[in-house]
């Protein structure tokens, strides 16, 4: 019987024959422009394969955000095409809402709830049984050490707490693809390297394909099997962190964060 | 109902005793309004024509829509909260309709108003009411004042809250209800109505067609031509207001 959550999870993995192969999300010259006149993302196309963890960067107003909110059929594209999991999200929404999760950079959690109420009420809507969605919710609290406060109301739960929780809430259905948005904006350095154990491990053993902004370039360069630089809407590099940096210099020293000052003109926010 | 609905109402269920600010505020000040009125206006039963002698049993099929028409508002409180936090926007990252998110919030205080709209009726038996359609009559009253609420006050607020997103804009068209209810024959018989231009705003009010329903059901017993058309002004209401309140959800985002 294993002890540890992730294989515990394990158990409740998808058949391999019902997870994305080849590309876990297409994207063709997708497009957005907002009532007010803002072009927020201008014709960018990428391809990101099942089971990758792929990093989309840039400075804020760059288009991050509005993109996963595409991708996650929160914001309908002006034009162009994307497909996640193998549907399109203009056409099949509902479809794609299915298979995926999604942590947003504002956490969006039901403050009257405890952290086990919420777990168990989005697996549910996810169509799991109640017995299922409670285990997972178990499992989950504890990859993300909350077991402690399952019961607590969420309005009690610190900011990192609640982060945490938004991403289990996420994971619970055992998602294709998961898009997260600045996952562990506002978390200590120790919770944050724990989300990023948290997640690799769930990438390692699941296959989820994770999808996430950040402006933490360690952040990128640890878990993102490669990345995307997006400034004033479009894309002004990609690739793996480590070819981008080669490209960049042949120093061992060129960092990410030298790739993304290069590319973009601009100092990193966080850093700012 | 769809599980997703179910799920989404109970979740609110669940929610309302851990506010209990809510529950208490919703319902106190109808019943303290209720027992005030009743005296106040006591003698208003005396006149030619009234058709009762407890002036009780005429008020409160009106504090019943004084119950459920402004209490429903809650919901659009708790829609409006939903959007402030982000919540409402994770809900609609999942497989989960527009229209089962807005139903699950307003059937789940419509079940909350049911309850406490029924409070008012046994504070008006215990002051010497009957309800001559008995307890059947009861419920059906308490379904139409409940079902009227939500498709009055309830979509109104919803779209105010899905437009603003501010829980305090929600809270400051209360007075409105009050408004629509005042705007009957709530508190004295039609022929008791002083002004003209007062009756014809009654002839159309659509919550002057209800409360006929409501009170026929108290006064007089099981009287279908008003049910009705209390029932074909609910559902006109219904049909105009849900579709715009769906629009309005699906607007939040993008």
């Amino acid at each position: 019987m294993p002890h540890d959550p992730i294989e515990l999870l394990l158990g409740f993995t998808l058949r391999s024959s019902e997870r994305v192969d080849g590309d876990a999300i297409v994207v063709e010259r997708l497009e957005k422009r907002y009532a007010n006149g803002t072009e927020a993302v201008r014709g960018i196309s990428f391809r990101v394969r099942a089971g990758e963890v792929f990093g989309l960067l840039g400075p804020n107003g760059a288009g991050k955000s509005t993109t996963m909110g595409m991708l996650g059929t929160l914001v309908r594209p002006t034009s162009g095409r994307a497909i996640v999991a193998g549907h399109d999200v203009a056409r099949e929404p509902k479809l794609v809402r299915k298979r995926i999760g999604f942590a947003m950079q504002e956490v969006g959690v039901d403050d009257l709830a405890t952290g086990s109420e919420l777990l168990v009420l989005h697996g549910r809507l996810h169509g799991l049984s109640r017995r299922e969605a409670a285990r997972r919710a178990a499992i989950l609290l504890d990859v993300f050490a909350m077991q402690d406060v399952a019961n607590g109301r969420l309005s009690e739960y610190s900011g990192g707490m609640r982060r945490r929780v938004d991403l289990a809430s996420a994971l619970i259905h055992l998602p294709d693809v998961v898009f997260l948005d600045e996952p562990t904006e506002g978390l200590d350095p120790h919770g944050r390297s724990a989300v990023w154990d948290a997640l690799e491990r769930l990438n390692d053993a699941l296959g989820m394909t994770v999808v996430l902004t950040t402006h933490y370039m360690e952040e990128a360069d640890r878990l993102c099997d490669r990345i995307v630089i997006v400034d004033h809407g479009s894309i002004v590099a990609q690739g793996a962190p480590s070819d981008l940096k080669r490209n960049l210099g042949a120093s061992d020293s060129v960092t990410l964060e030298d790739v993304y000052l290069h590319t973009t003109g601009r100092q990193l926010e966080v850093a700012a | 109902m769809s599980s997703a609905t179910w799920l989404l109402t109970r979740r609110t269920l669940i929610q309302f005793p851990r506010n209990p600010m809510v529950l208490g505020f919703s319902v106190a000040p109808v019943l303290m309004m209720f027992v005030v009125f009743g005296a106040l206006f006591e003698s208003v039963k005396y006149l030619p024509g009234f058709p009762t002698d407890n002036y009780f049993e005429y008020l409160a099929p009106a504090a019943v829509l004084m119950t459920t028409v402004p209490g429903i508002a809650n919901a659009a409180v708790g829609l409006a909260t939903d959007i402030q936090s982000r919540y409402l926007h994770k809900l609609l990252t999942m497989p989960v309709s527009i229209g089962a998110i807005m139903a699950g919030r307003l059937l789940a205080d419509g079940m909350r108003l049911f309850v406490q709209a029924g409070a008012v009726l046994v504070l008006a038996i215990a002051l010497g009411s009957q309800i001559a359609s008995g307890f059947a009559g009861a419920l059906l009253m308490l379904l139409i004042g409940a079902l009227f609420g939500i498709v009055t006050f309830g979509v109104l607020t919803a779209n105010l809250a899905l437009k603003t997103k501010d829980p305090q804009a929600v809270q400051a068209i209360f007075p409105m209800a009050f408004l629509l209810i005042f705007l009957t024959t709530a508190y004295q018989t039609e022929a008791q109505v002083p002004s003209g231009v007062l009756r014809a705003v009654m002839a159309v009010n659509p919550t002057e067609y209800v409360l006929r329903a409501m009170r026929d059901l108290m006064l007089t017993g099981f009287e279908w031509d008003s049910i009705g058309v209390a029932f074909a002004v609910i559902a006109g209401l219904a049909l105009t207001g849900l579709p715009l309140t769906i629009r309005n959800y699906r607007s939040v985002y993008s």
